[in-house]
């Protein structure tokens, strides 16, 4: 074998040098690659995350179809808004906190106009990296402690704490034949969905001239049995039960409460929206919920509006299991607003300045897109929607329900939650 | 440490040198050089992700030297980082005090609720003390969600943004630099933590505490200083998730289930040493994103013969058998692995 020279190449001087090589060209070469990477035309991008795996995931499947289809159908219908196809970039944010921060990262980075969200949660995870973007985003499902002080987060829907004033305004006006007042316990789930309840009750609920008994029950999103906390409510002798939280943890307090024999009397149980659904009747059975009363802020699968044709027709093409449950009207509904919010602001604006996607285009979408949304009326499947300076809650109208022969009938007309500035009591979300 | 052929160390200098030899020096340079020119090159969502890993590691650094090294099992790290980051977000929300000041005092409160929590490790060890330690995930997640006049409870907690001398840190870029300074500083203390007295104490109580008690070290003092300094590291970490990832607090993101994550990332990483951690993060919060960002869209636009959603259970699925395949195949953890290999290149073509 020949003696090696000084000038030969060794293997570890060859793995040095290619390595080094690849390293430089790594960092020369990704930007280039990336700024030569074209990006499609002609379409609004939409980011939109569910929770469709995890601890949500029977409502976050839903809201994800009902979504998703909806945009299939303004484009394939309606050819897109304004001529330009809608791009929808959904991420599955598994009801984790962290994976919703990366989501709206993502969908800024993916230069979305604006972001949809269906849980209140992941909202609040999300919304402080938006807010400091002026990313605007939209919450199918919402606490107060997102939407005051308004910042670029607004409501499709009337919060949380809006659906226990509204109830409890219908109590005192139809339900409620005693003296003096009418007392509530509240179940709450342990998070904003259930807390937001408690916060409109605690805003409200002595000007109504409803007393709120102490302590607030809570449960997690994975109970199983309630039965030690409803005996304890039992001995409070309440005359409204009032359950903020999701349809399987609600289902398992109306099925504990069935078997204490606490349904079908003077108390009465009434549910916020994020558990009045379909899924709550399946889940406890149409015998056991019988008579539970709920709130929710669009129309129910029977009435008669002009969107209903189209939510059925796409609903039993493509997702047949969730004909019947309001959470997929509701999510169809957010994606109706925020097309009508891009229309709105294509027509001012045109489509160049927002399909950038950056700063600019998002201030632009929120101007003159959100901000301009004006009685907009959803095609009659929900409360109209307009824009209120100094409140983010685009639609403030709910309606009571109640469940009827297994069936979720409204027995009231649309009701306006008034404003609660929350912000100025001094106990809300202040340390 | 394996050192490449012709290079000796005559001094204790260069026998306790980290960094020994020209090669690694420069690959350490560029290392550094990659990290900070990342913001050049890549977006939000990638700074984001690099962010929580950085954050993560920091945590997990200090989990591990208080399982890896020390021996204690905590499955309540979560909790302690619960602590740093309400401490935090309080001080400097509340009180007004200094970022910088906040996040030590997080990080103090957080060392001194281990101290409380590590007690019972002076009467019971092993699967006994961890069952203290996820005690002490649910009550201090207990304590937090009720104390609402404090903490917002599960009504939430706005946190203001980290600030340092009148610079506010609120784009993707300025927290990545924020983050990664602190998360580099945390690995250089924690590499050198090992090798100090107290170290090596650690790693005598690890191995057997009897025989180190006999040898004359305090038990007593050591496992509590574990369990302070891991917490500390956790209570650095909750006040960067605070103030850099997710400025909003709420008790839901500090489950048992991240406490889980924590201890799986550092056994598939590698006890006991400090380049574990950092492969064990990188490695489970990749392939989370891997997993639910890119395989459940391919196979749900692939397979279309299931219904709509039915790839997103894959997810979780293959997590876990990826978590368990990996160790069966390598149960030493992938810093062992990379030892293996680094020292077989050196070796080449000698097999020892």
């Amino acid at each position: 074998m020949g003696k090696r020279s000084s000038r030969d190449i060794t293997r570890r001087g060859f793995i040095k040098g290619t390595g080094a090589a690849s390293l430089i060209l790594f960092i020369g070469g990704v930007p280039l690659l990336i700024s030569a990477c074209g990006e499609k035309k002609e379409t609004i991008k939409i980011g939109l995350s569910t929770p469709s795996t995890g601890a949500a995931a029977e409502k976050g499947q839903v809201l994800e179809h009902g979504n998703k289809d909806a945009i299939k159908y303004i484009n394939e219908e309606k050819g897109g808004v304004g001529g330009y196809k809608i791009e929808l970039v959904w991420m599955d944010n598994g009801y984790n906190a962290a994976a919703m921060v990366n989501n709206v990262n993502k969908f800024m980075d993916s230069r979305c106009v604006t972001f949809g969200c269906s849980s209140s949660a992941m909202m609040a995870a999300g919304m402080s990296v938006a807010n400091q973007n002026g990313f605007s985003g939209l919450a199918v499902y919402g606490a107060p402690v997102i939407y005051r002080p308004p910042q670029h987060i607004y409501g499709q829907l009337p919060d949380y704490g809006d659906d226990f004033v509204v109830f409890a305004q219908y109590y005192k006006n139809h339900l409620w034949d005693g003296q003096g007042k009418p007392t509530v316990v509240m179940h709450l789930l342990n998070n904003s969905t259930g807390y937001g309840a408690y916060d409109g009750a605690r805003a409200k609920a002595a000007e109504m001239g409803i007393e709120l008994l102490e302590p607030v029950f809570e449960h997690t999103a994975s109970t199983t049995s309630e039965t030690t906390s409803l005996n304890s409510i039992r001995s409070l002798d309440p005359d409204i039960l009032y359950i903020a939280s999701t349809p399987k943890p609600s289902s398992v307090i109306i099925k504990n409460a069935n078997e204490l024999g606490m349904t079908g009397g003077r108390m009465k149980i009434a549910c916020g929206h994020a558990g009045m659904t379909k899924a709550l009747v399946d889940l406890a059975g149409a015998d056991v919920s019988e008579g539970v009363y709920g709130l929710f802020p669009t129309v129910n699968w029977d009435d008669n509006v002009p969107g209903m044709a189209k939510v059925k027709e796409y609903c039993q093409r493509y997702h047949p299991a969730d004909f019947g449950n309001m959470d997929y009207i509701a999510s169809w509904c957010q994606s109706l607003i925020m097309v009508k919010a891009a229309e709105l602001a294509i027509e001012a604006i045109g489509y160049e300045s927002l399909s950038k996607g950056n700063q600019g285009a998002w201030k632009n979408f929120e101007d003159y897109g959100i901000k301009a949304l004006n009685n907009y009326d959803v095609e009659g499947l929900q409360g109209p929607v307009s824009y209120t300076p100094g409140d983010n809650r685009l639609s403030k109208s709910l309606r009571v329900f109640q469940v009827q022969g297994g069936n979720i009938n409204p027995v009231t007309d649309w009701i306006e939650a008034p404003v609660i500035e929350y912000e100025k009591l001094d106990w809300f979300g202040k340390i | 440490m394996h050192l490449p052929a012709g290079i000796r160390n005559f001094t204790y200098a260069e026998d306790m040198a980290i960094f020994r030899t020209r090669t690694q020096w420069v690959l350490l340079i560029l290392l550094f050089v990659l990290l900070f020119t990342i913001p050049l090159f890549m977006g939000n969502y990638w700074l984001s992700i690099i962010i929580i890993i950085a954050i993560t590691i920091i945590a997990a650094l200090g989990l591990n030297l208080l399982t890896g090294y020390c021996g204690q099992l905590s499955i309540g790290h979560a909790g302690f980082i619960a602590v740093g980051a309400y401490t935090s977000a309080i001080l400097t929300g509340q009180y007004e005090v200094p970022f910088l000041l906040g996040m030590l005092g997080g990080g103090l409160m957080a060392g001194l609720t281990g101290l409380l929590f590590g007690l019972p490790s002076l009467r019971v060890k092993g699967f006994y003390l961890a069952i203290t330690t996820i005690a002490a995930q649910f009550i201090i997640m207990w304590v937090i969600s009720q104390w609402g006049t404090m903490t917002g409870g599960f009504v939430g907690l706005t946190v203001p943004a980290a600030e340092i001398l009148g610079f506010s840190f609120t784009s993707s870029t300025s927290k990545y630099y924020l983050v990664m300074t602190i998360c580099v500083i945390a690995v250089f203390v924690a590499k050198n933590l090992a090798r100090t007295r107290p170290g090596r104490a650690f790693v005598a109580i690890r191995d057997n505490d009897l025989a180190a008690q006999v040898m004359g070290i305090n038990l007593f003092r050591y496992k509590l200083l574990a369990f302070f300094t891991g917490c500390f590291f956790a209570g650095i970490a909750g006040s960067l998730l605070a103030h850099c990832y997710y400025g909003f607090l709420n008790p839901e993101f500090f489950s048992i289930k991240e406490s889980i994550l924590y201890v799986g990332m550092i056994i598939i990483g590698g006890l006991g040493m400090t380049l574990g951690p950092i492969f064990g993060v990188v490695f489970i919060r990749l392939l989370e994103r891997l997993l639910s960002l890119e395989l459940v869209p391919f196979l749900e636009s692939t397979i279309t013969v299931f219904p709509s959603g039915w790839a997103s259970g894959v997810t979780p699925m293959l997590f876990g058998l990826i978590i368990v395949l990996f160790l069966i195949i390598e149960p030493r953890g992938l810093a062992h692995r990379w030892n293996k290999f680094k020292n077989s290149y050196r070796l080449w073509p000698f097999s020892y």
